[in-house]
């Protein structure tokens, strides 16, 4: 596999390609948190970025013009999916930042656990448990010993709250 | 209780289905903002595919190779359950000529004066003119939904639409060499008459026989008032 270092340049689109394809991956997937969107968008991505590059672009250059593709993506989508624009890619966001081999970005999740540290015990938890750890309500309910009923809501007020912490409006 | 639109988006998102669109109200997004956040910070959640990577490749190498000009940006998108189906692909369709648009700008933005460009508020690469004034191009009444009707302000010429309830304007030259567009009523296309080019009513290239892509049509500003359509133009030559 090839190895690309941000001074230098891409022989071709699919060393562009290849390098990036994950780091795109991820950062969409942070942003719209299901993979059929995350991929959707990637391609997107591609497509309409490959086209106009000119691969005499430098590794960073190019990596610059993938982020500002995707960032216009991105807000194409929520335009069109939801009339808001519920995240975006800010200056914040780089390619260069994402780590490709860690199974989840490192800042993430330690957003997501400084997050949930703030919450009561048992709004963590089923949090934790429906969230990252995909059960379902009536598995969550069981882990929990409460009834599958009050599972659900005290997911839907979980969710209030950590809606309503510094770490999801900033 | 959250909105029954926002419910279901976090219901979806914890099915890992796509979400279903709805008109999302300010007081929804950070609760959904949460849930994404949550969502991503499930281990393994933002690597790709191995299909999607190898598939993906493929078919870029053919939209590459001119085997396809508009094939990516739209059979990509698989169905999605909508409300109101002609509108979002109609949208869509706009929404992927608009960030072709910006990123033709921004490809040479990047490329020559090593700025970052923000892709993210420019939208489409609309033409607005340092000294503009509105000009009416139509009754309103004359353009009904699904209607397109050219115009030629002297100064500017175009294609007014109405799709799905929203007035689009783009210019009416082919972004190649400049050659007029005419409009193919039928198939709601622009056709190039000089090499075989066509645009979507929103601008998007639809079609081109050329080794380059030429960039999707500069968008006008355009807007309703009075019972006319109006599109923001340099005043005319008198």
């Amino acid at each position: 596999m090839l190895r690309v270092v941000s001074e230098e340049f891409y022989p071709d689109w699919e060393a562009v390609y290849r390098d990036n394809v994950a780091r795109v991956y991820r950062l969409m997937f942070a942003k719209v948190g299901n993979r059929p969107d995350a991929e959707d968008l990637t391609a997107e991505v591609f497509a309409t970025a490959l086209g106009p590059l000119r691969v005499s672009a430098s590794a960073a250059e190019v990596r610059a013009y993938l982020l500002a593709t995707a960032r216009t993506v991105l807000a194409g989508h929520w335009r069109r999916t939801l009339g808001r624009e519920v995240t975006t890619l800010t200056d914040e966001d780089s390619l260069e930042a994402v780590p490709v081999d860690a199974p989840t970005s490192a800042d993430t999740a330690s957003r997501a656990a400084r997050m949930l540290a703030q919450l009561p015990e048992s709004y963590r938890r089923i949090l934790e448990l429906r969230f990252l750890e995909s059960c379902s309500v009536r598995e969550a309910a069981t882990a929990m010993g409460i009834s599958v009923t009050y599972a659900k809501v005290l997911q839907h007020r979980a969710l209030r709250a950590a809606a309503a912490l510094r770490e999801v409006s900033e | 209780m959250s909105p029954r639109g926002a419910r279901r988006f976090v219901a979806d998102l914890l099915r890992g289905r796509r979400p279903r669109s709805f008109r999302a109200q300010d007081t929804d997004l950070d609760e959904l903002r949460a849930a994404i956040m949550l969502r991503s910070a499930q281990p393994g959640s933002g690597v790709p595919r191995e299909e999607f990577v190898t598939d993906l490749h493929q078919r870029l190498a053919d939209q590459l190779a001119g085997k396809s000009t508009t094939a990516l940006a739209e059979p990509v998108r698989g169905p999605r359950p909508v409300v109101d189906g002609t509108r979002r692909r109609l949208v869509a369709a706009s929404s992927i000529a608009a960030s072709a648009a910006v990123v033709g700008a921004v490809a040479d933005h990047v490329l020559t004066t090593r700025t970052p460009a923000s892709g993210g508020q420019a939208g489409p690469q609309t033409l607005v003119p340092d000294a503009g004034q509105w000009r009416t191009v139509a009754a309103s009444a004359d353009l009904t939904e699904g209607g397109v009707q050219g115009f030629d302000l002297g100064t500017v010429v175009g294609f007014v639409s109405r799709t799905g309830g929203a007035l689009r304007a783009v210019s009416g030259v082919c972004t190649h060499l400049g050659c007029r567009l005419a409009l193919d009523a039928p198939t709601r296309q622009l056709n190039c008459p000089c090499h075989r080019t066509s645009f979507a009513i929103n601008g998007e290239l639809l079609r081109y026989q050329l080794r380059v892509p030429p960039p999707a049509l500069p968008q006008l500003e355009v807007r309703e008032a009075d019972g006319a359509v109006q599109i923001f133009a340099p005043p005319g030559q008198a």
